[in-house]
């Protein structure tokens, strides 16, 4: 029996039928085509599948879609705005944050939600913030680097 | 060296990065259809188990399921494998590990597929699993095989064999000799995108298409060619970029694409079968776990005499690339290859032994058989250095390859092919401050420091070895290059489009590299063995010089010059010495096109024909080879037992850094993952049952279990690589392990020889040694 689901992601509402038993990762990928949320384990233990669900960072395989409805949901797909890169895309692309990039779309959004609650966090606190967010690829150095310069950008200014 | 590149040795972004930063770059699975059928598989029950019967009439019968096979419905040879098709698609008679398959089943949905396999009724007949290789070696031990097309003997896969001047009288006339025994654990590549294949009948050809991520495209065709009965000619293989391989993704395509095409052939209609996290650890290859008896004899001023080693492999249930003798090749052969690690010693004997077990295959990964054996080497020297009372740099120094020096394996270390271990060791020595001794405080947490070395040849000693592209000049200037290699992470597209931008003299927006396709690219061997940069990086190279040529021919026309006198930079051609006289590279193309010059070319490359002989090992394998060093410090809390690593510094010699971004994040991302195979990583077996399938118990890093990594990149340059340059992809991880494991016994005055160095193996050394103490 499919429900009804409203959801707004990355500022666009949806109004679809979904399969109750569905994940908020399935919707995203499946019913919206957004295949920038990754699945690296579907059991909340890597942190690929990161969405920020009303302003908090959640693993979208361990949410079902329904428990997800009238949320306002951020995926990758919603980090640039009109085009523009967002400042961690483009400082995960200078420091060489990105390697096979299946954890970047997971990595960015947990930047993200930290940044959003502390403008300016320190070392610890960064690594804090992505220590739910597995990379096998890089040894976390330049994600670490790329997220620092986005906040000593922003202390600048 | 040759300095002034354009591109060659920037910090250029990668390519790919923009539309990975965007969540655009699209993955096999980001490609799955509505139209496509699901496929899953029933794996065994039992790891080792005689089939007694296989019941599929309920399964079949439930709406929505559009087929059922057991091994008596495959199309073609119920068999595969890298070496030796060994490995069923389907179990037929017996299960011999976890990950066998004793039936498929493709259906509308995933549900519907699920529930097929809850329908489906399999007898078994429960066997004794092995889990030790040590136990399935013996005499009286089940094989596992019943009859295996190319097992020396019982459970013994293969026994290699390198032996060089006389062991027996250096051992005799030893002032000195160390002997310990060392193992090193079972662990899986846990790359972050699972294994998925999407398989299509094609009705024009009669063959299929296999889109899988995946480290050889052209080795998957062959090896599956008789699993669908079809000709290699009609088999596309594919993939789009691919999340992490690290080795695995060359055997596990294997299993996910025989599954899915034949579910394609007996359907006719497109598969996506994919596995999911906890299948990916219970039926993908893993490390070889090892077994390692050493012996090292020395002077008593510290001069190594020889080594004596024998390493057993715990081979899983099928051969995958775990080595042959005949060729010899692969992992087994490596760890004899690399028993005296980076040493110059005189007299040496290895005897690896490859043994069948019931765990996961045991295939490439990430060292191929290196850091085990260098593990086992870099502990000894250590244990050597204490015995003698000397500094391990010291020790090291006084016995590292040189110029001229012959390996255990009978190579000539050549200075003109990058010998830079020296370099490397004095970088890390100053940028440790090695020789200050650290503060300990009176606490319970003790500090440590460790180092270790490594050498890894580029490339693999196959008599194939080579690489073949094209490279094709567009009407507009800009450049199409193709290549069979696959992105992985690694960033081979990027080296590649700067290796051609250089050679072509275009700017690097100009060259677009296409990659990991069949359809498109003539085979370039498997993207494995640190080879991709150099061996097709000199196919590139090798195809753009092919061109500039021509293009330098029909602009001498232009410019009535000699092709000598000429240059091709930023996309301009011009007489050298007077850059006021360019024309755009694209006029002297579009001049090539109406005067009949080719714009294309067949870019190839061989390095010298490897050699390597079976009665001892002996041989020149590969044309270079890459070294380097690791150090790190820890502290020890020697009341709980954790341990952690507070410093890591890495140097390696890399010929050339083509890209020193990419080199960096291979140099991070190896000595991250070396972390996690010396302090974290193992995977529990129980009667070839796999206890931790999962990252909640089998624990890789993450941030907080590593500390900054730090890279130096030094370049002695490898006269026979593109720019000078040298595998990368899987040195990095090599001597981090015994680095920590040296580090810890600098702390702890206690020596471990097992890894992973966890609490509970690090609190039980310190007990044991209270133990002892207090008896005294
Ligand atoms: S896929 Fe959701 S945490 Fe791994
Ligand atoms: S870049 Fe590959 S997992 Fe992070």
């Amino acid at each position: 029996m499919a429900a009804n689901l409203n959801l707004k992601v990355n500022g666009q509402e949806y109004q679809i039928k979904v399969d109750p038993a569905k994940r908020l990762l399935d919707v995203l990928r499946e019913d919206l085509g957004l295949t920038g949320t990754k699945e690296g384990c579907g059991e909340g233990e890597c942190g690929t599948c990161s969405v920020i669900l009303n302003g908090k960072l959640v693993n979208s395989c361990l949410v079902l879609a329904l428990q997800a409805d009238k949320a306002d949901i951020l995926t990758v797909e919603g980090l640039a705005e009109n085009g523009k890169l967002h400042p961690l895309q483009q400082a995960f692309m200078k420091e060489g944050a990105v390697q096979c990039g299946y954890c970047t779309p997971g990595m960015l959004l947990a930047a993200k939600a930290l940044l959003d609650s502390n403008s300016s966090p320190t070392k610890e606190e960064i690594k804090l913030a992505i220590s739910g967010n597995i990379c096998r690829c890089t040894g976390y150095d330049q994600i670490i680097r790329a997220v620092e310069s986005v906040v000593k950008a922003r202390e600048r200014n | 060296m040759k300095s002034g590149y354009q591109i060659v040795g920037k910090r250029v972004n990668r390519v790919d990065a923009l539309a990975k930063a965007l969540g655009k770059a699209k993955f096999t699975s980001d490609f799955k259809r509505q139209d496509m059928l699901i496929g899953k598989a029933l794996f065994a029950k039992f790891p080792h188990a005689i089939i007694k019967g296989v019941d599929t009439a309920k399964a079949e019968q439930l709406e929505g399921v559009q087929a059922v096979l057991t091994a008596k419905d495959l199309p073609g040879r119920n068999g595969y494998g890298i070496l030796v098709p060994d490995k069923p698609v389907i179990a037929e008679k017996k299960t011999k590990y976890e990950g066998d398959a004793v039936a498929l089943v493709a259906a509308v949905s995933e549900e519907i597929a699920k529930k097929a396999l809850g329908l489906i009724e399999v007898e078994y007949e429960v066997l004794p699993a092995y889990d030790d290789p040590r136990q399935a070696m013996k005499d009286d031990a089940i094989h596992i095989h019943e009859a295996h097309p190319a097992a020396d003997k019982g459970n013994i896969l293969t026994t290699v064999a390198l032996d060089s001047g006389d062991v027996e009288k250096a051992f005799r006339e030893a002032d000195i000799i160390i002997e310990n025994s060392y193992e090193t654990p079972m662990v899986d590549h846990a790359y972050m995108e699972t294994d998925v294949c999407m398989a299509e009948p094609d009705p024009l050809t009669g063959g299929l298409t296999l889109c899988s991520p995946q480290q050889a495209v052209y080795a998957t065709k062959r090896c599956l060619a008789p699993v669908f009965g079809i000709p290699q000619n009609k088999i596309r293989t594919f993939c789009p970029i691919v999340g992490g391989g690290f080795g695995g993704k060359e055997d596990s395509v294997l299993d996910v694409s025989a599954m899915a095409g034949v579910l394609a052939l007996k359907t006719k209609r497109p598969v996506y079968f994919e596995l999911d996290r906890e299948e990916v650890f219970r039926t993908t290859g893993k490390r070889h776990a090892t077994y390692i008896k050493h012996r090292m004899a020395a002077t008593k001023d510290g001069k190594i005499t020889a080594v004596d080693v024998e390493t057993i492999l715990d081979k899983g249930a099928y051969t995958s690339m775990g080595g042959l003798n005949n060729p010899l090749m692969a992992v087994t052969q490596r760890t004899a290859m690399y028993a005296g690690g980076t040493y110059f010693i005189p007299n040496a004997r290895a005897r690896s032994h490859s043994v069948f077990t019931n765990h996961p295959y045991s295939c490439a990964f990430r060292g191929f058989g290196a850091p085990q054996a260098m593990f086992a080497v870099e502990c000894q020297i250590d244990e050597l250095a204490k015995a003698l009372n000397m500094d391990p740099i010291e020790l090291r120094l006084k016995n590292i390859l040189r110029h001229g020096d012959r390996t255990i394996f009978g190579q000539v270390m050549k200075e003109n092919r990058g010998l830079g271990l020296e370099e490397c060791i004095t970088k890390v020595k100053g940028r440790m401050d090695w020789d200050k001794s650290l503060d300990q405080g009176n606490g319970p947490v003790k500090k440590g420091k460790g180092i270790a070395v490594f050498m890894y040849g580029t490339g693999i000693p196959l008599l194939f070895e080579g690489a073949s592209c094209y490279v094709n000049l567009e009407l507009d200037g800009s450049v199409s290059v193709a290549v069979a290699a696959t992105e992985m992470g690694q960033g081979i597209v990027t080296a590649l489009t700067q290796t051609a931008a250089e050679a072509l003299g275009v700017r690097y927006e100009d060259v677009n590299v296409t990659y990991s396709d069949t359809a498109t690219a003539p085979d370039c061997g498997p993207t494995v063995g640190s080879r991709a940069a150099v061996v097709v990086g000199n196919a590139v190279l090798d195809g753009c010089n092919k061109l500039r040529e021509r293009m330098l021919s029909v602009a001498s026309k232009e410019f009535k010059k000699d092709p000598r006198d000429m240059d091709i930079k930023q996309g301009e051609v011009f007489i050298v010495g007077k850059p006021e006289t360019t024309m755009p590279l694209a006029a002297i193309v579009s001049k090539a096109f109406i005067t009949q010059v080719p714009l294309a070319a067949v870019g190839t490359w061989y390095p010298p024909q490897p050699s390597f002989r079976a009665e001892d090992g002996q041989g020149e394998p590969m044309h270079a080879y890459t070294f380097g060093v690791q150090a790190v410090e820890v502290e020890v809390d020697t009341e709980t037992g954790e341990l952690s690593v507070t410093r890591s510094v890495l140097a390696c010699d890399v010929g050339k850094a083509i890209n020193p971004s990419l080199v960096e994040g291979q140099m991070e991302g190896g000595a991250a993952m070396g972390i996690g195979w010396a302090i974290l990583e193992e995977g529990f077996m129980n009667k070839g049952v796999m206890e931790n399938a999962s990252f909640h118990n089998f624990l890789i890093p993450t941030i907080k279990d590593l500390p900054e990594l730090e890279s130096i990149i030094v370049e002695h340059p490898n006269d026979l690589g593109p720019y000078g340059a040298k595998g990368i992809g899987e040195p990095p991880l090599i001597a981090t392990a015994p680095a920590i494991r040296n580090a810890v016994c600098n702390a702890l005055g206690i020596s471990i020889n097992t890894i992973p160095l966890t609490a509970v193996r690090i609190l039980a050394a310190v007990k044991n040694q209270q133990a002892v103490g207090g008896g005294n």
